[in-house]
């Protein structure tokens, strides 16, 4: 039917340029951007934070602020034009026929008002209906997002729902007065890959349901190519590529769209594709780009014409359009990474018969004050979070073993208990021989010595007043590792192995991008040379360019400092090129532990075989098995009786006695070469399970 | 086949102070020929079409051209928009039939689908013409058989078994009463079959029946 009808765009923008008016001029934040967005289409941006893709959606909508203005250009929604559109008429646009749904549910949420009144809020005052038929149809709206007990999730306030939760109630509102045009603006970033996943689902159900255009924004290839029609790619305020879904990733035009592809991991079917390759330099800022291509100062193939000359968005076939001028003559195959983005060798290395780290039952209660007056009298039954159960693994020197799952399962609590900050409630701890089941306080100095940290966010560990070069230098000078003298010669030379010169020895921590951060960051634990370094998601808060480069430098500084390295993340895609050994954790729970191969192919646990299906992959032509966890992570002071998963498990039915799943906790099945599972279902049934990521034929 | 499966989602909406011009302009370049009027919160006040923008001679007071202009320039959507008090509309769990019924009855051109006076979408003439277009198989290849059958019981079950007997199947099909013959039904058939003469033959063996026409569609 649709064939036979033409319709016009939702949604057009002709060569948009927006401009910031600040102190000395103004910025041209976005420059010649144009694409359109049909009806029931969903169009992804993609591009690293600061290219401007965000300034595009406000641009929309009109959001730009005091100083900001669309300089040229045209934005036409439904055939109207809505550049200068001002009061009256925008205020009805953004409230009938454009909505939006921001990265942070938290902040588009009021949080002293009940989830109902603020939904119902949108009914009344835009369609004056009354009171009471508001609440039915906004009950009607967060049943149709899949939103359990909806009716009582109206009467609760923004902080009683989980993340996952509080973005469906976003998503329910700003689909209750049925947009034509819907804004998503990351909407899942700050999600659990589980949530992630039922979220675009819902998101695909939703367009198809109500025949919405949605702009979605965001800087992760792998959720574009799971929700979006086509693509868009920004590069620092320019539109450098854009075609469908398919032609984008198979066949990348724009040097900068090949680079991008390079530097996410992948997830394939082999772990030879998940090699990444950091695209060299950074975004420049918007006051100070190039002349001619903008991309030519990190571009591989980059000419004299290049340098000379800006090139125009053209089409080159297939509707791909791009913004170079040698596309054609670009065969991406045929790239060879550069000397300095090589990833390192990894060689393989003797595994000691003695393990750096072996710890045994390890276990961490927070106890939790109840709110009854026999509670506080303190003699009310003590309850406790068990925020890490009966932890046992063994860690040989210069291994790595990644740690994921889902936020609250005990990753971090994990960590801070070995590295001291928490103190155990029981189990054992080794450390080279040194018990570390004690309080950081307690410990030896050299033992503190050898065990060092990375966080996860470079900015608030960090303190803005003390130099670089402060910063390394004092754990030197704290374990008295080199002569006061040689203090400086040494940071300098660990900031030479991060890449950065001596010229950062004086700067500030404001100073730095959040990559030359990072660095700065995993300077600072190898300062007084450890033999293990925690990371904490060290490479979450990072663009996916940069992420690449950290990730690479962190395998090269193990290969020379023979460090061991544990590793958190909850990207399951990202610890498997890194990793040795790999653990899942559920509910303060290891779920499965074993090499990193293993764990990506049958038999997998139940639980990692839902995480897996969740990622999203860069890859159209990867074809994933469709599960989805149910309900949220239930909570750590009650969880589940006997297997901690049962609750949300997708294969209890295999279970010749599912009882046993809810009374028993489950043994551990030994699958070979130290691969251990945590599950009821014996290993011929788990062996069972059918690859949950295949390559689709003749890709 | 219900009214909201097949009516324009998200129409282009314009407000009653919209100048007329404005919105002849919208017309043209989106290539629509009704603009639903609303309000805040997209409620229903009227619906503009190309027609109700040819402005009559006699409104136009004498030829002259600087009056021309003024009159065109003070001219609002809602000077000129069908009222929502005459405006006929249909709600979105209605079926086709009924929606291409009120077109006939009152000769127009299209409905604003409205829920609690809240428009939805738009339902046309033209939805409703690709729609028979494709429910008569427009858009697939295959043997389109038109058959007069008497008006009894049992007729139908006729045809479907032969051709389900051959392991052929029917694509679509559609029946009305026959304007040529009382007491008879044409029904039209799509199938796919290997070959037209086949099927023919086929069908000739039931009794009772006549073939009117049969064409291969590619």
């Amino acid at each position: 039917m649709t064939e036979l009808k033409k319709a016009p765009p939702v949604l057009r923008l002709e060569d948009v340029a927006v401009a910031y008016k600040v102190r000395g001029g103004e910025i041209e934040a976005v420059q010649n951007v144009s694409f359109d967005i049909n009806r029931g289409e969903t169009h992804g941006i993609v591009g690293e934070s600061g290219c401007g893709k965000s300034t595009v959606a406000w641009a929309v909508l009109n959001f730009l602020g005091a100083n900001g203005y669309v300089k040229r250009g045209s934005i036409k929604f439904q055939g109207q034009e809505l550049v200068g559109v001002t009061g009256e008429k925008l205020r009805r646009l953004r409230g009938d026929q454009i909505a939006m749904v921001y990265q942070d549910p938290m902040q588009a949420l009021n949080p002293s008002m009940r989830l109902g009144d603020q939904m119902s809020e949108v009914l009344t005052v835009h369609r004056d209906l009354p009171q009471n038929e508001a609440e039915k149809m906004c009950i009607e709206m967060l049943e149709r997002v899949y939103m359990p007990d909806a009716a009582n999730v109206m009467k609760r306030y923004p902080h009683q729902i989980s993340g996952g939760q509080q973005q469906r109630v976003v998503i329910a509102t700003a689909l209750l007065n049925n947009p034509a045009l819907l804004i998503m603006d990351e909407p899942t970033t700050a999600l659990d890959v589980t949530v992630e996943a039922a979220v675009l689902d819902l998101i695909a159900e939703l367009r198809r349901e109500f025949d919405t255009a949605i702009m979605y924004i965001t800087h992760n290839l792998g959720v574009v190519a799971r929700v979006s029609t086509r693509v868009g790619v920004m590069y620092a305020g320019e539109m450098v590529e854009r075609g469908t879904v398919e032609e984008i990733y198979k066949n990348p035009q724009h040097p900068y769209t090949q680079g991008l592809i390079r530097c996410v991991p992948k997830l394939g079917a082999d772990k030879a594709k998940s090699v990444l390759y950091p695209i060299r330099g950074r975004v420049p800022p918007p006051n100070n780009r190039p002349t001619g291509c903008i991309f030519g100062p990190r571009c591989d193939y980059v000419q004299e014409r290049c340098r000379r000359e800006r090139p125009q968005l053209r089409e080159i076939g297939q509707g791909t359009m791009v913004r170079c001028h040698f596309s054609e003559e670009i065969i991406a195959a045929d790239w060879t990474p550069s000397e300095d983005i090589m990833p390192p060798e990894i060689k393989e290395k003797e595994v000691g018969a003695e393990a750096i780290l072996s710890v045994n039952d390890l276990k961490k209660y927070y106890e939790v004050q109840g709110s009854s007056l026999k509670d506080v009298l303190g003699f009310g039954e003590k309850r406790y979070v068990k925020a890490v159960e009966n932890a046992t693994f063994d860690l040989h020197k210069g291994k790595t073993l990644g740690v994921v799952g889902e936020s609250g399962c005990g990753k971090s609590t994990l960590i801070k208990a070995l590295i001291g900050l928490e103190e155990t409630t029981s189990g054992e701890a080794k450390f080279i021989g040194f018990d570390i089941t004690n309080d950081i306080s307690k410990r030896e100095q050299s033992l503190i010595q050898e065990l060092q940290m990375v966080f996860q966010n470079p900015d608030s560990t960090m303190n803005p007043s003390y130099t670089v070069g402060q910063q390394i230098g004092r754990p030197m000078e704290r374990f008295n590792t080199v002569p006061k003298d040689q203090v400086r010669d040494e940071v300098i030379k660990l900031l030479e192995s991060m890449r950065l010169g001596a010229n950062y020895y004086d700067r500030l921590p404001r100073q730095l991008s959040g990559g030359e951060k990072q660095r700065v960051g995993i300077a600072r634990a190898l300062a007084s040379y450890p033999d293990l370094v925690l990371c904490d998601e060290p490479v979450s808060a990072l663009d996916v360019s940069v992420q690449a480069a950290i990730l690479n430098l962190l395998l090269e500084v193990q290969q020379e400092f023979d460090t061991t390295l544990i590793f958190i993340a909850h990207d399951l895609s990202v610890v498997r090129f890194f990793s040795d050994q790999v653990a899942v954790m559920y509910l303060g729970q290891f779920m499965e532990i074993g090499p990193a191969d293993a764990i990506y192919t049958p038999p997998y646990h139940p639980y990692s075989e839902a995480l897996l299906s969740a990622v999203p992959i860069p890859d159209p032509e990867v074809t994933q098995k469709h599960i989805r966890l149910k309900g949220t992570v239930p909570s750590a002071i009650d969880p589940p009786s006997g297997c901690r998963f049962h609750t949300r498990c997708p294969r209890r039915d295999l279970m010749e006695d599912p009882k046993l799943c809810e009374t028993e906790s489950p043994p551990w099945r030994e699958a070979g070469e130290g691969h251990r599972i945590f599950c009821h279902l014996p290993l011929d049934i788990l062996k069972t399970f059918e690859p949950v990521i295949t390559q689709m034929e003749g890709a | 086949m219900l009214v909201k499966d097949y009516m324009t989602r998200h129409p282009i909406m314009i407000s009653p102070e919209t100048p007329a011009t404005e919105a002849q302009r919208i017309m043209t370049e989106n290539d629509v020929r009704h603009l639903p009027v609303v309000g805040d919160g997209k409620q229903i006040l009227g619906l503009v079409s190309r027609n109700r923008l040819r402005v009559p001679p006699t409104d136009l007071g004498s030829l002259n051209v600087w009056e021309i202009s003024r009159i065109l320039s003070d001219l609002r959507v809602k000077d000129v928009m069908v009222n929502k008090k005459e405006l006929i509309t249909i709600d979105p769990d209605k079926t086709l039939e009924e929606a291409a019924q009120l077109l006939i009855k009152n000769k127009i051109g299209s409905l604003p689908v409205l829920e609690d006076n809240i428009v939805v979408g738009i339902i046309s003439e033209l939805d409703l013409l690709a729609e028979l277009s494709t429910l008569l198989g427009g858009n697939v290849p295959g043997i389109r058989v038109t058959i007069r059958v008497p008006d009894k019981v049992g007729e139908y079950a006729k045809i479907t078994s032969v051709i389900a007997n051959n392991g052929w199947g029917i694509q679509t099909s559609g029946g009305v009463p026959s304007p040529k013959r009382a007491g008879f039904w044409d029904v039209v058939i799509k199938v796919r079959c290997e070959s037209k003469e086949k099927l023919q033959s086929v069908l000739e063996t039931i009794e009772g029946q006549e073939i009117i026409d049969v064409r291969e569609v590619p």
